[in-house]
């Protein structure tokens, strides 16, 4: 919005998790990367892919904190209105009373890429991926679906597709499903926002066709407007 | 209203012009925040009841309002912002004399906020503050080391001013400075507040995120017009390297504006529009009913009204 370009940065932020089951969890954040704290050794571990992947073969889901739950809210946008923030990995519902749904999102490696106010220009369900040319280009895996990867289980966009236009512009960006829920919390996605399946076809029977989507400022090189 | 007004037009053109479109005795402006489009409709409602007069609100931008106040189409504006209009102030009320300021106003604020939580657990207090690169690393969440701070949205006079401000304090140096739409700015500080996050943002007042929130200005040195040079992006290129202002803003206010001809044409309703003394909390109050609580402005001026009949009632003496 200040008009000029700005380098992307890395998203920073550290989550800690009391996760030994059923004893919850907390976040909080002032780093760089993501831990989780074992309450086993007590100590505090980086919470990668690798260890995103370890958790979720365990526990079959993903940390407490990043499942899907009514939190209290207190703000001025109206009820259905998409409040993501990529920073701390969450994507809120609004709801009436100053409550909220929210979900765990994993985001852009590189962070979002922008921050500002869009809307959900349309939906669909079990989406068709075209992956982009130079990706087609560089990865033989996705070479094969050039002309477009039906939708499915193993479709990168997941059960659930939420476009998000400007005006009547699409944006290239999505809030979607994925078929690895254990990157949920993670930055790895490629610029879109990732809900892990349940959650996608719960938020898309919730929300309507031109719901407002507020993208926040935190992290997520978040300094160019769309 | 407009299409309905056109649409009498058509119909008196086909008769002849013997039909005339329906003219209000009294219209009022009404901004588009909140507070002004319940203190619009506050006066509509009062005046409507109380001297059984057809009152008309009218949205309008306050630039229009005031050359409707110069020119006889418009004759109340609830909510004249000062020190932001002052040059407005100057050609209508001051040169020409067409348009009148209430005596009274409502005190209002601009500066720097924090959550409860940010002024409590991590020290920040002053603007002072944000010079410490310790302090503000909290809100750091780009990972590079350095805060980021909410200076207001792109296009307000005050977000200029804010750049300015950052610079003059030297936090400039230590803060990433972000200029987002308003409701972005607000949806970050409920995040935060959700999250027990720290954030710090411009903030002004009455507004309802500290009815919806608690919230703390931060505290910095008095206004000193010595101290205050502004020249705005308009007015310079160079804007930025010829300005400073190490202080805070100069204290602000508004209050409610009519055309001075009523004073003759409707004396009783110039008595009341001088009398109108919100409190900086009811205007708070307002912002809060219809931007958090989605209250209709209509709706709630009809029942503000009721409950304050005898807040009203003095208003006519």
């Amino acid at each position: 919005m200040a008009g000029t370009a700005r380098p992307r940065r890395r998203l920073g932020w550290v989550a800690f998790l009391f996760m030994a089951a059923g004893l919850g969890a907390a976040l909080a954040q002032t780093g760089s990367t993501t831990q989780i704290f074992d309450p086993k050794t007590h100590k505090w571990i980086n919470y990668d892919r690798k260890k995103a992947r370890q958790y979720y073969a365990a526990h079959g889901q993903v940390p407490d904190a990043f499942r899907r739950q009514i939190v209290t809210f207190r703000t001025a946008e109206k009820p259905g209105t998409i409040i993501i923030d990529g920073n701390q990995h969450f994507l809120y519902l609004v709801l009436p009373g100053l409550k909220a749904v929210r979900y765990g999102i994993g985001v852009g490696r590189d962070g979002f890429g922008w921050a500002g106010i869009v809307r959900v220009g349309r939906m669909a369900e079990w989406p068709t991926w075209t992956p982009p040319a130079e990706m087609v280009a560089r990865d033989p895996n996705a070479a094969k679906f050039a002309g477009g990867m039906p939708g499915g289980p193993d479709n990168p966009l997941g059960a659930r597709a939420l476009y998000l236009y400007q005006g009547d512009q699409d944006t290239i960006y999505r809030i979607h499903g994925t078929p690895e829920p254990w990157t949920i919390g993670l930055d790895v996605s490629s610029g879109c926002i990732r809900m892990n399946n349940d959650d996608i076809v719960d938020l898309h029977s919730q929300v309507q066709v031109g719901a407002k989507v507020v993208v926040l400022m935190q992290g997520a090189a978040l300094y160019k407007g769309v | 209203m407009k299409a309905m007004l056109r649409g009498v037009c058509v119909t008196a053109v086909l008769f002849g012009g013997i039909l005339q479109a329906h003219a209000a005795d009294l219209v009022v402006a009404m901004p588009n925040w909140p507070s002004g489009q319940a203190s619009a409709n506050i006066i509509k409602v009062a005046l409507e009841k109380s001297l059984k007069i057809d009152v008309e609100v009218e949205e309008m931008g306050t630039l229009i309002a005031f050359t409707g106040l110069d020119s006889g189409k418009v004759d109340v504006h609830p909510e004249v912002w000062r020190p932001n209009l002052d040059s407005v102030v100057q050609k209508y009320v001051t040169e020409r004399g067409t348009v009148h300021l209430s005596p009274r106003s409502v005190s209002a604020t601009q500066g720097l906020c924090v959550t409860q939580k940010t002024y409590d657990d991590y020290g920040i207090h002053d603007v002072a503050d944000l010079k410490d690169p310790a302090k503000t690393k909290a809100f750091d969440t780009d990972g590079d080391g350095k805060g980021e701070i909410w200076i207001g949205a792109q296009g307000w006079s005050s977000t200029d001013i804010e750049r300015i401000r950052a610079k003059s304090y030297g936090y400039a140096a230590t803060m990433t400075l972000l200029e987002m739409p308003e409701e972005v700015g607000m949806s970050a500080v409920d995040a935060a507040v959700a999250t027990d996050k720290p954030i710090v943002f411009y903030c002004y007042s009455p507004h309802h995120v500290f009815e919806l929130h608690r919230i703390k200005q931060l505290s910095e040195p008095a206004f000193d017009g010595a101290k205050w040079n502004v020249v705005l992006p308009a007015d310079d290129p160079m804007w930025l390297s010829k300005s400073d202002a190490p202080v805070a803003w100069k204290p602000s206010s508004f209050s409610v504006a009519y055309a001075t001809s009523l004073s003759k044409r409707l004396p009783q309703v110039a008595k009341f529009l001088d009398n109108i003394d919100f409190s900086a909390d009811e205007v708070t109050a307002m912002s809060y009913a219809l931007e958090v609580e989605r209250q209709d402005p209509a709706t709630f001026a009809e029942q503000w009204v009721a409950s304050h009949e005898d807040r009203v009632k003095a208003w006519m003496k």
